[in-house]
């Protein structure tokens, strides 16, 4: 046999065994007797002890295992297990001592792990493999899942998944990873800011565009030769600023004042017609009398106001009459004044407010600056770090800090506790605070903007204080006049009664004689007129009231066109001002989204890269489970299932379930293999192995489970070790379970080693293992121990013997 | 041996095995023993000694649960006389009451074949009749294992490097060192690893906007 076999045990002073035994072990059965505590485990685990340096099931109960293994008589221990193949023996040993063990030589990892795995079967992993059948959960933490987990090795690979599920969900990812939730909060905060500005700029552009078409508008209905586009402002501007109206309109103005001047001609002529029809005239000397004492009285002075007035109203012609020349002057004088008076005070608010407006602005800037200026200050994460310190609160039990380890009271008098409360509190303040700031600073730039454009408009309607003094002063004139006036007005219409009586008496007498002749020289100048203003001349039909009336009329809709023409142009400029202020402001806009939007695409490449990582966090996830899958659905095949129940009927010839592995087809999450029963003569499956086998074929399940584990894979180190397996079998199965012992042994080269603490049970297997063939071997060991003296162990070997039972009969 | 179909197909399947038949009847320690059948193994299987029980139609009190059970023990002790190691495993062919068979097994390995499906020629009718036979006595036939896999290169290697050749080539290769060797100090440190790779990646493009 060139396999590898254990050959012998040597155990000094180690867990339950005192002093020092020898165990021989080279023999194809090695079976073990003791009763309970003789050191039948002792014995079994220096085995694992020596070959692997540790013993996983002390491991998993006690991590501080190694430091109690000496036997408490002694202070040192060792174990020496030789092994066999052909004909070169090897060592390997392990020294212990109160601080622990030293192992000198092992198995290699990979022999090691199959030896723990699949060659010794310890109480504890017996347990185990029991405990797999009574939880039948299928969560990741049952008994099963474990199970699976150690046997085949996918610790690491269940980290991983564990590890990176969390960052399928962005919650988690955003409380893990704090730059994450900084960019996002950085852009989100671009987000706004741009979709602010952008509006606030689609809003001028708007507004340039509606200025535009009324430009455009007045434009045309100015009959201007030029297109309407933001780059033809100046142009345009030149254009509206053209005086050729302006200049029209002085003209007219005199061609009205003339046509007046005719119709009172011609009005007068007419009237002393009609008053001096039949009577010649008299009482002119009485007349002109009385009106040459009231001219002495008061020529002067009315001359002096007239030519006032006429310096401060050049566009008012005035009667020459008193009374009329008083009511005329009187009404233009107080309209002149009201018109003044308004514009004064109106370039006076608007100097007034124009100051206080940038002074508005002035403070609202500031504000906004100090707004950002604490906003800088604030980090962004104030919230985050407040959360996570409350969290750390919990944690702080004495002065020393959980995160440095050192003394608060070095640095402070306040409690540690009570600073990081205050230090939470002024952190979940902050955050607060970084919202009202916000609130407030938009606040503040919606108040900047319209101060602005308030001082802009104001800016394009004021007037300079030279003419606003020159305003004024004709203010002032105009008023000083009305009171003059109103002074002499009395005199002013008794002069105008006497003058008219003057007048008339003088009209009536030489008017009466040259009536006709004025008359006719009258109509001769209205015509003539008529003629220099471009309308038809007068028909001779055609009375002195109609024409001058239709001569009215014709120089009235030519001044009301060119009024409207006028106030066209006004506005016209209004739109250019607006215009060319609001392009201004869009180009300011539009390099603030610039700017701005640069950030964003940063903050954007950020989380996209941080996405793209996540992603591959993903697709390893999934790797990982692909690749866990794998492994479970090759460990976990039909052949381990097809083994498994061979070796479970063998034990089990009676029971109509066998217990098989079944790997979902499809799984959600982690796959694992699950544990379920089938009728033994096929047909649909039953419950879990828990519910459908009784105490005793459970036992057989989690032995044959072990066996088929064994047997499933390459044949890594040709032992069975088995320890005390059968404690709660009942008769049958112990029948069976020493035939498949045997089977193992002697059919397929198993070295099998079994501790039973039963005696009857060890005859028995002493007897049913005996050597069947010339190369086939038994040993059995006698374990026992007392208080007082050290542990023996009585080996006795068995080797074959020809059966002479039947020798006559075959 | 008699005709009974369900003696004769066990007898044929333990004969296919290996077992040979023991002429009966057959004598132990001077006391002759018959039975409706009896064989012996060889090689690793040379201490079998099978004894076929036909409960049916058997002769010498094989219908007797009782009978049987003297029968057997008388062998067992003219075994244990002559010092032989042989171990007895009895058949039972054909239905016997429970408390019977679980007597029997105080005394010797029971195995209890009740009933087969066979056809005319006494065969099993189909696979799985067979196997049903094979099941009942199945520890007395040769355990076959399957012919061991053959490690494929996908299933070569340790956990991590099969890991490894499933990932895509595209993979990032510092971010999967760094949940590997974070993945031995649990989930909690492949957690870490992983925030701290896109930490630094969201940190060194937020960075670029500063400079």
């Amino acid at each position: 046999m060139s396999d590898l076999i254990l050959k012998s045990l040597d155990i000094n002073n180690f867990r339950s065994i005192r002093g020092q035994i020898h165990a021989p072990l080279d023999a194809n059965v090695v079976l073990i007797h003791g009763e309970n505590g003789a050191g039948k485990t002792s014995l079994l685990s220096a085995i694992e002890l020596a070959l692997t340096g540790k013993i996983q099931s002390l491991e998993r109960a006690d991590p501080s295992y190694q430091t109690q293994l000496v036997h408490r008589s002694a202070n040192e221990s060792d174990v020496i297990l030789k092994t066999q193949v052909g004909g070169v023996e090897q060592s390997f040993k392990a020294a212990l001592s109160a601080a622990g063990v030293h192992s000198v030589a092992t198995l290699d990892k990979r022999r090691g792990t199959f030896f723990r795995e699949r060659a010794f079967l310890p109480q504890s992993l017996l347990g185990q493999l029991l405990q797999i059948y009574q939880d039948s959960g299928s969560e990741a933490a049952s008994p099963l899942a474990q199970f699976v987990a150690t046997l085949l090795g996918l610790d690491q690979l269940d980290a991983l998944e564990a590890g990176l599920k969390p960052f399928a969900d962005v919650r988690n990812v955003r409380k893990n990873v704090d730059g994450w939730l900084a960019a996002e909060n950085e852009k989100s905060r671009l987000d706004r800011l741009l979709s602010d500005q952008r509006k606030a700029r689609d809003e001028l552009a708007e507004q340039i565009g509606n200025s535009v078409t009324e430009l455009a508008g007045l434009c045309t209905k100015l009959g201007l030769p030029v297109t309407v586009r933001e780059e033809t402002l100046e142009e345009i501007a030149a254009d509206v600023s053209n005086a050729q109206d302006s200049d029209a309109f002085a003209r007219l103005t005199d061609k009205q004042r003339r046509l007046a001047s005719i119709r009172r001609e011609i009005d007068a002529a007419q009237g002393a017609i009609k008053s001096n029809a039949a009577v010649a005239p008299t009482g002119v000397i009485e007349a002109s009398t009385a009106f040459g004492q009231w001219e002495a009285a008061y020529g002067e002075r009315v001359s002096v106001l007239r030519s006032g007035i006429e310096a401060l109203l050049p566009d008012v012609s005035l009667q020459s009459e008193p009374e009329q020349f008083a009511e005329a002057a009187l009404k233009a004088l107080s309209i002149q004044q009201k018109q003044l008076s308004d514009r004064v005070s109106q370039a006076r608010t608007d100097i007034v407010r124009y100051g206080v407006a940038q002074n508005e602005r002035d403070v609202a800037l500031r504000q906004r600056d100090t707004i950002d200026f604490e906003v800088g200050r604030l980090s962004t994460s104030v919230g985050s770090l407040g959360s996570v310190l409350a969290e750390l609160t919990s944690f702080i039990t004495s002065e020393i800090c959980p995160v440095c380890d050192r003394y608060f009271s070095e640095i402070s008098q306040v409690r540690l506790v009570e600073h990081v409360h205050h230090k939470v509190r002024r952190l979940s303040a902050s955050a607060e605070r970084l919202l009202i700031l916000g609130r407030t600073r938009s606040e503040a730039q919606i108040t900047i903007e319209r101060l602005t454009s308030e001082i802009e408009a104001i800016a394009a309607r004021r007037v300079d204080e030279t003419i606003l003094a020159e305003l004024d002063r004709r203010s002032a004139t105009a008023t000083a006049l009305i009171t003059e006036l109103e002074t002499v007005i009395d005199a002013l219409y008794e002069g105008g009664r006497l003058r008219t009586t003057y007048i008339a008496a003088k009209r009536a007498v030489s008017g009466y004689q040259a009536i006709h002749v004025s008359l006719a020289a009258a109509r001769e100048t209205l015509n003539d007129f008529a003629i220099s203003i471009g309308a038809p001349a007068l028909e001779a039909s055609e009375s002195f009231e109609t024409a001058s009336a239709r001569l009215a009329a014709l120089l009235g809709g030519q001044a009301a066109q060119l009024e409207e023409r006028l106030s066209m142009r006004r506005r016209a400029t209004d739109h250019i001002a607006t215009i060319r202020s609001a392009l201004v402001r869009r180009k300011e806009a539009d390099e603030r989204i610039t700017a701005d939007h640069a950030l964003w695409q940063c903050a954007d490449r950020a989380l996209l890269q941080a996405q793209t990582l996540r992603d591959q966090g993903n697709t390893i996830r999934s790797t990982v489970d692909r690749v866990r899958s794998a492994i479970i659905r090759r460990e976990f095949n039909d052949r381990l299932n097809r083994i498994w129940r061979d070796l479970f009927v063998r034990l089990a010839p009676g029971e109509p379930f066998v217990p098989a592995f079944r790997i979902p087809e499809s799984s959600t999450h982690k796959l694992q293999p699950k544990l379920i029963t089938e009728y033994r003569d096929g047909g649909p499956a039953g419950g879990t192995p828990g519910a459908m086998l009784s105490a005793g074929n459970l036992n057989t399940a989690a032995l044959t489970l072990f066996m088929a584990l064994h047997l499933a894979v390459p044949r890594e180190l040709p032992w069975l070790i088995l320890d005390d397996p059968v404690q709660s079998m009942d008769d049958i199965h112990i029948a069976q379970f020493a035939a498949l012992l045997r089977t193992l042994s002697k059919e397929h080269g198993r070295q099998v080693v079994i501790a039973v603490h039963d005696r009857q049970l060890f005859d028995y297997l002493k007897l049913e293992l005996s050597p069947a063939f010339p190369d086939d071997s038994l040993l059995s060991l006698e374990l026992s121990r007392g208080t007082r003296r050290d542990s023996i162990c009585i080996s006795e070997r068995f080797s074959f013997k020809e059966e002479a039972t039947f020798l006559a009969a075959a | 041996m008699n005709t009974s179909p369900l003696v004769k197909i066990i007898y044929d399947r333990l004969h296919d095995s290996g077992y040979s038949d023991l002429s009966t009847p057959f004598r132990v320690a001077g006391v002759e023993f018959p039975f409706t059948a009896a064989m012996r193994g060889r090689d690793g299987r040379a201490l079998d000694l099978v004894l076929l029980v036909d409960t049916t139609t058997g002769d010498f009190g094989d219908r007797d649960g009782m009978r049987v059970r003297q029968r057997v023990e008388a062998l067992s002790r003219a075994l244990d006389v002559t010092g032989s190691r042989y171990v007895v495993t009895v058949i039972l062919a054909g239905a016997m009451l429970s408390e019977s068979i679980e007597a029997l097994s105080e005394t010797c390995r029971v195995l209890h074949v009740e009933d087969v499906p066979l056809d005319d020629h006494g065969k099993p009718t189909d696979t799985a009749a067979a196997r049903q036979l094979d099941d009942r006595i199945r520890v007395l036939l040769p355990l076959r294992l399957p012919a061991p896999l053959v490690e494929t290169e996908e299933g070569s290697g340790s956990t991590m490097e099969q890991l490894l050749r499933a990932l895509p080539a595209s993979i990032n290769k510092t971010l999967v060192d760094a949940v590997i060797a974070a993945s031995n100090a649990g989930e909690q440190a492949v957690t870490e690893a992983l925030a701290l790779v896109i930490n630094d990646v969201v940190q060194s493009a937020l960075g670029k906007e500063q400079s």
